[in-house]
């Protein structure tokens, strides 16, 4: 096992490395240049653009910049955003939290509720309220996430005035302590439930169709057959059968936690890593879009490893060694 | 003293709009301490009226009717808290597919233990390892299975994990449907024979269904034929083999050589098994019967009794004598 381990941790480096490297070619071979943004549109001096193409080291050929950046990188240097002008680790770092909080909570409660209704479905297939739930679900699915959020916006903050239109905090207020903490909550409330509710058919489907297929196995006849009571059989033996896949499912939703929730981080102006990608990719600020990638491939590989873990946890069909 | 008796059996599957007849008006009775074959081609109905019997079937897709008598206790129709009561304390069954027989991610000691607590809440672990371990004994499994997951194991051992877990708790009846069917002729023969020897140390009214012929022969004294859902032929294994008195039946026997010792020419039944869901309207095997007349193909013939026990439905049995 240990071994195993070992041996996933080295090939998730070795793949980070590659990753890095396709990202790197990717970003430069696209078309826009980071100077002429920085330089401005209308007629923008020749001299400032050279002082900046020389300041980034944007003049040198590919692979000096590359081998730059990575012997850089080794450091600990992710380098610096041409956009704000301050090192791409603490622009990242400021925000990674943010970015944490909202998706983190909302693959937790997404996965709770979703795999909660799931379980009941499935054991209850076609009575009235699975029936009710899967039309539900089938709709949340086809809702694009951005315009539900900004109708859950115009209802819940512009309309009714209940909660904050955007951010993660009142600034003007400034609240501390207790206070912030409820701020914060508050300000979280409307991109969670998007958050939730269009991840919550994804888990709802996985689920009810896990349990059906392990309601109809074989070894649940046997244990019925054997007089254990039904909620015995579903508690214990169908659960724990039926849970594979929605770990799996969780599990790659989890490794993009950081960066999958961009479009509702812009919806909402929630002040995570979304927006920070968003904005490197629209101005080519290289550096900052390296990094931003760098922390996804690192959370894709990392959150991979885990799974494969609990899954063997899970699972002694599976051993690793 | 009859242990069990099936009173006029039927069994629909509801699919859709199809109605799918898998048993039909069978009846028969078994002795306490028999053990009761039931052959047929696959698709017959076999499991079907096992499955029936137990209350296995999701109702709302089947429709029983009849009984099946239980020591007075009408199976089919007792209060679903007796049932689980008579469920593998009174009646076990070992599946055919053992490969899918228990939970794939618990261990087989946990699952006995359950399984165990189910009839035995007050049960200690030292207590059902030793009794399972014993039945492990019985049945040739090494004491180490205990802690094993059904996947550790080949597919004999998981059969005979299989049946020692139907006899955790010397059920009266045991239901064998197709045990060792997915077996190697080698593993099937070390099993039928320790299946043998068991039955002289315990008391238990065996019911074996199969398709093949063979096994009947071998470790069964009575035997039933079905066919398409219908009892063709019941008695007596020495009696019916010997001297089958339904043309299916003769069928079956002409197509398995082995049975008669000296080598004689394969003969299969030409033909398939009706449709189900529309089946002709005289006797059941008249499409397929070399013997069919016009009466065969316009009325069904009742089972008919050629001694005590010995009965086929076939109209060229006629009071006792059979016609040539
Ligand atoms: N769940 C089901 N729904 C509909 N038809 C079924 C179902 N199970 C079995 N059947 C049909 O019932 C008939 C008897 O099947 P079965 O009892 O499995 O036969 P056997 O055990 O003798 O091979 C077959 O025609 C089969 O197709
Ligand atoms: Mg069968």
């Amino acid at each position: 096992m240990k071994k195993y381990l070992l041996k996933r941790i080295v090939t998730a480096f070795g793949i980070v490395l590659f990753v890095i490297l396709l990202n790197y070619v990717i970003i430069r071979l696209a078309p826009g240049d980071p100077v002429r943004i920085m330089a401005g549109f209308d007629n923008p001096s020749q001299e400032l653009m050279d002082a900046l193409t020389k300041k980034y080291g944007l003049d040198q050929p590919l692979y000096v910049q590359f081998w730059r950046y990575i012997t850089t990188l080794f450091k600990g240097d992710m380098g610096d955003s041409y956009l704000y002008n301050q090192p791409v680790s603490s622009l990242i770092f400021e925000r990674v939290g943010a970015s944490l909080l909202l998706s983190g909570v909302s693959a937790v409660l997404a996965v709770l509720i979703g795999s909660t209704l799931g379980l009941y479905a499935g054991r209850h297939h076609g009575k009235a309220l699975d029936r009710t739930f899967s039309g539900v679900a089938y709709m949340l699915n086809a809702m694009p996430s951005f315009w539900l959020g900004i109708m859950l916006i115009l209802i819940f903050a512009s309309t009714l005035k209940w909660l904050p239109t955007q951010g993660m905090v009142n600034i003007r207020k400034g609240y501390t302590g207790w206070a912030y903490v409820v701020d914060v909550l508050q300000h979280m409330v409307l991109p969670c439930a998007t958050l939730v509710a269009v991840q919550i058919p994804t888990y709802f489907r996985i689920t009810k169709s896990s349990v059906m297929q392990v309601m109809a196995e074989e070894f649940v006849t046997t244990f019925r057959v054997t007089g254990m009571s039904e909620r015995k059989i579903f508690n214990k033996y169908v659960l724990k059968n039926a849970l594979l896949p929605i770990v799996t499912v969780f599990g790659i939703n989890l490794a993009y936690v950081i960066s999958g929730s961009t479009l509702i981080e812009i919806v909402f102006s929630w002040p995570g890593v979304g927006v920070l990608m968003y904005r490197s990719i629209s101005m080519r600020d290289y550096n900052l879009l390296m990094g931003v990638y760098l922390l996804i491939s690192i959370s894709v590989a990392f959150m991979m490893i885990v799974v494969d873990l609990i899954y063997a946890w899970l699972d002694p069909r599976i051993r690793y060694d | 003293m009859k242990i069990l008796e099936i009173q006029d059996l039927c069994v629909t599957y509801i699919a859709g709009e199809k109605r799918i007849k898998a048993v039909d008006h069978v009846s028969f009775a078994i002795d306490e301490g028999d053990s009761l074959g039931i052959v047929g081609e696959s698709g017959s109905g076999k499991s079907t009226m096992a499955m029936a019997m137990l209350r296995l079937l999701d109702p709302r897709y089947t429709e029983i009717t009849g009984a099946a008598n239980y020591r007075g206790e009408n199976l089919l129709t007792v209060d679903p808290r007796r049932l689980s009561e008579l469920r593998w304390k009174d009646i076990a069954v070992v599946f055919q597919k053992s490969m899918n027989s228990l939970s794939p991610v618990h261990r087989i000691g946990e699952q006995f233990e359950d399984i165990y607590r189910v009839h035995e809440p007050k049960a200690s672990k030292k207590e059902i390892r030793e009794r399972v371990e014993k039945l492990f004994a019985m049945v040739n499994l090494a004491p180490r299975v205990y802690n094993l997951y059904p996947h550790e194991l080949s597919g004999g051992m998981l059969q005979r994990t299989s049946i020692a877990l139907s006899l955790l708790f010397h059920p009266k009846i045991l239901i064998m449907d197709e045990a060792t069917t997915a077996l190697d002729v080698v593993t099937q023969g070390q099993i039928l024979s320790e299946i043998k020897k068991l039955e002289k140390s315990i008391a238990v009214t065996r019911m074996m269904i199969t398709h093949d012929l063979s096994v009947v022969a071998t470790s069964c004294q009575k035997i039933i034929v079905l066919y398409a859902g219908q009892l063709m032929e019941f008695g007596y294994v020495r009696d019916v083999l010997a001297n089958p008195r339904h043309p299916y039946t003769e069928g079956l026997v002409r197509s398995f050589p082995s049975l008669h010792g000296k080598k004689e020419e394969l003969l299969s039944i030409p033909g398939s098994l009706p449709d189900l869901s529309n089946p002709p309207q005289g006797c059941i095997f008249a499409p397929r019967c070399p013997y069919a007349t016009d009466q065969c193909r316009a009325h069904r013939p009742e089972p008919r009794h050629i001694d005590d026990l010995h009965v086929a439905a076939c109209w060229r049995v006629k009071g006792g004598i059979q016609d040539a």
